[in-house]
């Protein structure tokens, strides 16, 4: 599920990935980036969070030049003139703009350095509105942001990734190179799929998956546990061996009729009777409900 | 059952019975009078809860539903309910603030229309000439081998309900039939309100954008009596979510706490007046308390 959602092939939308202070989303978001990168697509990155340097050191220099960079650490509030892009710039006029400068017909990937970056300075429902037109329109094909999860409030984190696609929930694995990724994945029919994997980062920003997705919510590890079988542990025997099968199949039961007779009275013949059924309430009897006629 | 020779081609229908009424209830199709009280209810298009709330529901009240985490399954009941009012000829009005409302039209479940027992004689015919295995299907009750498969449950007799495929999508000549309002927020200017309004300009366009379509249609009574009269059915899903201008979901303490109430209490008096009902579907997941025990 999680290298799927890299390789884009599930339609981009809105992908959210929710870290928290124990592990930080941020190498898997380059991960993210380095893909769409290789894909050839057209890739925006807003950092709010992120200097230049640094970016460059985890990326590499080529790929910072492919990439269409957007420097929102220097001044995000404009508090000197001429920021080179402020926080108050994220609404969809703006990033409309923004977006269509360069006229590609590629696909168009928007990164967010954090969503949290922006939540703290705007309101939430002019976040959610911006969001929910660039999921709409047809200008940007995904939209992918990071949230640390644990500087909102609960339900504000469960407002925006009430809207997102597809989220990741990353954490720290038992090993020290490892991590776990739960994806919940969001269909356009509207079935939900989730998914738990454990994965490493390499250095190169490839992720490698160590372990098959585990449905969350199934039985854990073994097999799924048997059904109770009733038929067990009681003093008489209620199953039937082959023989007693094939035994009971034989026996003839009494008033049957022969083959013969039964395929001329299944013939409707001149005159014979019909049986109609109709379905009635009062068919509907349930023996073991007995306030079954009740009528209150 | 037993029942007279009739001709092979008599309809199913069980009697020509009908009950003499003589009040003078406005009857309205898809519309009936409770058992429990005598007042007018409607489907909500799903019969079980239909059944849970006692018939049906009440012509002038509104349905909330909360939603379920990933919001599937309460959208559903409000496409069965606005399938509902496309089958009886109700009108409709469809507010949303995210999906635009002719997508959640297109999406509505198809419904179930044919008889359900509607097998010709020729079947029967054709089964005997079958494999062995056909005749012996049935060993103790072969003599019903031949008729059609019956549902046991009501489908066919019920008038007031009915059943929906989700597997399909209605067909848009059905959908096209009704007469759809349509309120999609981002489409809407919203003027400003008073700045000492307790509702939001959200809401507040909104209300008036029902009372504008009950005043136009006559739901309210105005109607001369010559016309004949209609069920305006309005769902209005994910109310209150942050798409909606509140941020009700977001914070503990939002900075218009009482707006979503105020604008329900304003839907209520609305429609208590009126020949409407409302289903609407809420967050409320996202509304609980962010404090984890």
């Amino acid at each position: 599920m999680l290298l799927e959602l890299i390789q884009g092939t599930e339609g981009g939308g809105l992908i959210i990935i929710q870290d928290s202070i124990h592990y930080s989303g941020r190498t898997l978001l380059m991960s993210f980036i380095k893909a769409a990168l290789k894909r050839d697509e057209v890739v925006h990155l807003l950092a709010f969070e992120l200097h230049e340097e640094e970016l460059k050191h985890e990326l590499g220099h080529s790929c910072l030049q492919r990439l269409k960079f957007h420097n929102a650490f220097h001044d995000p509030l404009g508090w000197n003139e001429n920021p080179p892009f402020t926080v108050h710039q994220f609404i969809t006029s703006e990033l409309d703009s923004l977006l269509t400068s360069n006229q590609h017909s590629k696909p168009v990937t928007l990164v967010i350095d954090s969503f949290s970056f922006i939540l703290r300075h705007l309101s939430p429902s002019a976040v959610c509105k911006t969001l929910q037109q660039l999921k709409k329109g047809g200008a940007v094909k995904t939209t992918l942001g990071l949230l640390h999860s644990d500087m909102h409030h609960r339900n504000m984190v469960g407002s925006i990734c009430h809207l997102a696609t597809s989220v990741l929930t990353v954490a720290p694995g038992h090993q020290c190179h490892e991590a776990v990724a739960k994806t919940i994945w969001r269909a356009k029919s509207g079935k939900i799929s989730q998914a738990m994997e454990r994965f490493s980062i390499s250095d190169d920003m490839t992720v490698k998956v160590q372990s098959k997705p585990v449905p969350v919510g199934s039985g854990q590890g073994e097999a799924g546990d048997a059904e109770v079988d009733p038929t067990a542990n009681l003093t008489f025997n209620l199953r039937l061996s082959d023989q007693e099968r094939q035994a009971k199949e034989k026996l003839a039961l009494p008033f049957v009729f022969s083959k013969e007779k039964k395929s001329a009275l299944l013939r409707p013949g001149p005159g014979s009777g019909r049986i109609l059924y109709e379905p009635d309430a009062n068919d509907d009897y349930d023996q073991e409900d007995p306030d079954d006629d009740l009528d209150i | 059952m037993a029942a007279p020779m009739k001709s092979m081609g008599s309809s199913f229908n069980a009697t020509s019975f009908q009950k003499k009424t003589r009040s003078k209830l406005i009857s309205i199709p898809g519309t009936r009078p409770s058992v429990q009280n005598g007042q007018l209810i409607v489907s909500t298009g799903v019969t079980s809860l239909d059944y849970l709330i006692g018939g049906g529901l009440a012509v002038g009240t509104v349905l909330l539903i909360e939603e379920d985490r990933y919001n599937s399954y309460s959208q559903m009941v409000l496409k069965y309910f606005m399938a509902e009012g496309v089958l009886c000829g109700h009108e409709l009005f469809l507010a949303s603030a995210q999906d635009h409302p002719d997508d959640i039209l297109t999406e509505l479940p198809a419904p179930i229309l044919d008889d359900i027992a509607s097998h010709s004689p020729m079947e029967g015919r054709m089964q005997l000439g079958g494999p062995h295995a056909s005749q012996d299907a049935m060993k103790i009750a072969w003599r019903y081998q031949n008729l059609p498969k019956v549902q046991t449950a009501l489908a066919s007799s019920s008038r007031f309900g009915h059943y929906y495929d989700v597997s399909k999508k209605m067909e848009p000549e059905i959908r096209q039939a009704a007469n759809c309002h349509a309120f999609y927020l981002p489409e809407h200017s919203t003027e400003s309100s008073a700045p000492r309004s307790p509702l939001l300009e959200s809401y507040s366009a909104l209300l008036r954008s029902i009372q504008e379509v009950i005043r136009k249609g006559g739901f309210d009574g105005a109607a001369p009596p010559a016309k004949s009269r209609n069920v305006l059915r309005i769902g209005l899903p994910s109310l209150g979510s942050p798409l909606w201008g509140d941020d009700l979901c977001c914070r503990d303490n939002p900075a218009h706490g009482h707006a979503l109430t105020t604008f329900l209490y304003g839907l209520r008096a609305v429609l208590r007046s009126s020949l409407s009902v409302a289903v609407l579907t809420i967050p409320s997941h996202l509304i609980q308390s962010g404090l984890s025990v």
